[in-house]
């Protein structure tokens, strides 16, 4: 038996592999995945903010006001008219815009600052640190105009000892973790749905088989219908192994990619859950009659049960009653496994999801094992 | 010694009987016809055979031992030569031969050199890095077999190997048929042509119904033919709504056209010539030729199914 099963993986294999068209779903559509991850969260986190300042004030306070945000580190400063920074703003040359309204200075002098807007369209990731730079510069002006009451002189003196004051404040960025996590996971994510895929295309090979005919003649041999489905899971779980180190390796080494956990930890669990992705083509191929069907099963199960359960997006923004049937998808179970030993947690700790992603495993097993034995004519399996 | 015996064999399929109570041999050497129109129960005796169907009831011994106690032994002395093509259309001819017969457990120079020879049998010697979509009809027939035959099995099952192809594969095919006989294959060979099977079956059994309703040699068979005659007419254009009318002569036992050729199988006793030739007159059909044939298979099949094989 081992020497037949061993004669049919690697013909499978073989031919497989030496199909262009398979070893691009294999490994190019997981690749895609991983670069239209980098593609969607370019510019995340990374390089410095270009903002466009409208000075429409003139005086020296916003003049200064101007010059002090020109000396922020990660700030590139761009002057601009209204309509160029509205334009600018829309087609993503800025990431943010300051607007100094006449009677700016004035107001700070007075002790009560105004005139001042920022815009942005990237929400508040992007304008809360020229937010939190700009307004304590100003509060401090505002306090300065404050005390001279109205002296222009006493705020001089006020504004020039601040101006040689002898500490000084020094910004620089820092790697955001968060973003390069949301990254890989996401690219995870798309591994998770071709790996389904592909289990389902390998498996739906035993459908074709009887509708080619070819299972006819295996069958006709001394090969048995409990070989010849076990040697097509265990090939379908090489080409899986596969797939998952190639990608893996990609996203960790040619696109520098860090998930936050050890290259084993990833690929061990990807390989359970390539059981479970044989198991579930398993069950499509019991239940399909043609591989026509099975083809619009797997259209209907593997990507609307990989989008919710946040292969694609967080199930953080779902409503609750759909975070609560992501609860039942093995995928979100992987994710969330993953997500916890990204956070640090230990083996014992994830014990319970390996569990459920095993249980996951042995039902969908047992469950295509009962539907293969009921079919009782040529085309039965087991 | 005999090859093949089937005892007391029954296929249900929930309340249809595809083959009912058939017992049948089939002895070493022989090339063996089996002969049946369409739902006869052909195909399902050949799937109990090659164990792709459980029977009902009755057993089914392959070289002195039972299929289902001694699957293995029985199938790889047993060589299947499937109705519809078998074979994997992304792999060469010789991919495809090597993949079969490694089913058998043959490996490294032994499996190379029985695929080679396999394919040289059937003549695609020069065609073994070709893929099969690129193979004329006959010639992925002739890979069909390649298939079946290259494990070198003592039972050969052929189910309408030339279905569909041009004359030069099916004498190709035909010729193949009578080597591997030759070189100690007990074949069992089901068509459609009843001159194939006149040609080349030493004996062969009608099964209609899923049973076994006549069996011996050809001549054993057209002697137990008293009451029937066939009568052929060449015409210059053939037409179907002739056929018709000529079923509505008393008489006719059963009409049917090849070409521009129309049999008419009638009652011995019955003369009727003269009723058929003014029906194709009154039809403005253009005859040119009319013979009253020999008894032979087909007169022995239609007496014996009330169809012809065609049907």
């Amino acid at each position: 038996m081992v020497k037949d099963i061993y004669w049919l993986v690697i013909t499978s294999l073989r031919t497989n592999f030496r199909k262009r068209s398979n070893l691009l779903i294999y490994l190019g559509l997981p690749l895609a995945g991983v670069l239209f991850s980098l593609l969607l969260y370019s510019g995340h986190g990374q390089g410095g903010l270009h903002v466009g300042v409208v000075n429409e004030d003139g005086m020296e306070m916003a003049a200064n006001t101007v010059s002090f945000l020109e000396s922020l580190d990660q700030v590139e400063v761009v002057g601009v008219t209204k309509a160029e920074l509205q334009q600018q703003l829309a087609a993503g040359k800025l990431d943010s815009g300051l607007i100094l309204e006449k009677g700016y200075s004035d107001s700070v002098l007075a002790g009560e600052p105004g005139h001042i807007v920022i815009q942005s369209l990237k929400g508040a990731e992007v304008t809360a640190y020229v937010k939190a730079m700009l307004y304590n510069y100003i509060d401090n002006f505002s306090v300065m105009g404050k005390i001279a009451a109205g002296d222009s002189a006493k705020f001089k003196q006020l504004y020039d000892e601040y101006q040689n004051i002898d500490f000084e404040l020094t910004t620089s960025s820092v790697n955001d973790t968060s973003v390069m996590v949301a990254m890989s996971n996401q690219s995870i994510g798309f591994l998770i749905m071709f790996m389904m895929m592909s289990a389902v295309n390998l498996s739906e090979l035993i459908i074709v088989g009887r509708e080619d005919r070819t299972y006819f003649r295996v069958m006709s041999s001394p090969i048995s219908s409990r070989t010849y489905v076990i040697s097509n899971i265990i090939a379908n779980f090489i080409v899986m192994l596969v797939q998952i180190a190639f990608t893996v390796i990609c996203i960790r080494y040619v696109f520098k990619m860090d998930m936050g956990i050890s290259l084993l930890q990833l690929i061990g669990l990807l390989a359970l859950f390539a059981l479970v992705s044989v198991g579930v083509s398993l069950v499509i191929v019991a239940f399909s009659k043609s591989s026509g069907m099975s083809g619009a099963l797997q259209n209907l199960i593997v990507t609307p049960s990989c989008m919710l359960a946040g292969c694609f997006f967080p199930v953080d923004i779902m409503p609750s009653f759909l975070r609560r049937i992501a609860d039942f998808m093995p995928q979100h179970w992987l994710l969330q496994t993953i997500g916890q030993l990204q956070e640090g947690a230990s083996l014992e700790d994830i014990g319970f999801n390996i569990l459920v992603l095993s249980s996951f495993v042995v039902v969908l097993f047992l469950l295509a094992t009962y539907k293969f034995k009921r079919m009782n004519d040529t085309r039965s399996f087991a | 010694m005999n090859v093949l015996e089937i005892r007391e064999l029954t296929k249900k399929f929930g309340e249809f009987i595809a083959v009912d109570n058939m017992s049948l041999t089939v002895r070493e050497g022989e090339i063996f016809g089996f002969l049946g129109a369409n739902g006869a129960g052909k195909s399902t005796t050949i799937n109990l055979i090659a164990s792709l169907l459980r029977p009902s009831s009755g057993d089914i011994r392959i070289l002195d031992r039972d299929i289902a106690k001694h699957s293995r032994f029985t199938k790889m002395n047993l060589g299947i030569v499937p109705q519809d093509l078998a074979i994997y259309k992304d792999m060469t001819a010789y991919e495809n031969v090597s993949f079969f017969t490694g089913l058998y457990g043959l490996r490294g120079a032994e499996l190379r050199e029985r695929t080679e020879e396999a394919l040289k049998f059937v003549g695609l010697e020069d065609k073994m890095k070709g893929y099969p979509k690129n193979f004329s009809g006959g010639m992925k027939r002739r890979l069909n077999i390649a298939c079946a035959i290259a494990h070198r099995p003592k039972l050969i099952i052929m189910d309408e190997p030339t279905v569909g192809i041009d004359p030069h594969s099916r004498n190709y095919i035909l010729n193949s048929v009578r080597k591997l006989n030759e070189m100690g294959c007990t074949i069992i060979y089901t068509s459609h042509y009843m001159e194939e099977v006149e040609e080349i079956c030493s004996r062969l059994a009608i099964i209609d119904h899923g049973k076994i309703i006549a069996e011996g040699t050809k001549e054993q068979l057209v002697a137990t033919i008293t009451d029937v005659k066939e009568i052929r007419i060449e015409l210059k254009k053939g037409s179907d709504n002739l056929l018709g009318i000529l079923r509505g002569i008393p008489g006719v036992r059963n009409v049917d056209m090849k070409e521009q050729t129309i049999r008419i199988f009638c009652d011995l006793e019955v003369d009727n010539l003269g009723l058929i030739l003014k029906a194709l007159i009154d039809q403005d059909a253009d005859i040119r030729s009319v013979e009253e044939q020999e008894p032979n298979l087909e007169t022995v099949f239609l007496t014996l199914t009330g169809r012809t094989l065609r049907d």
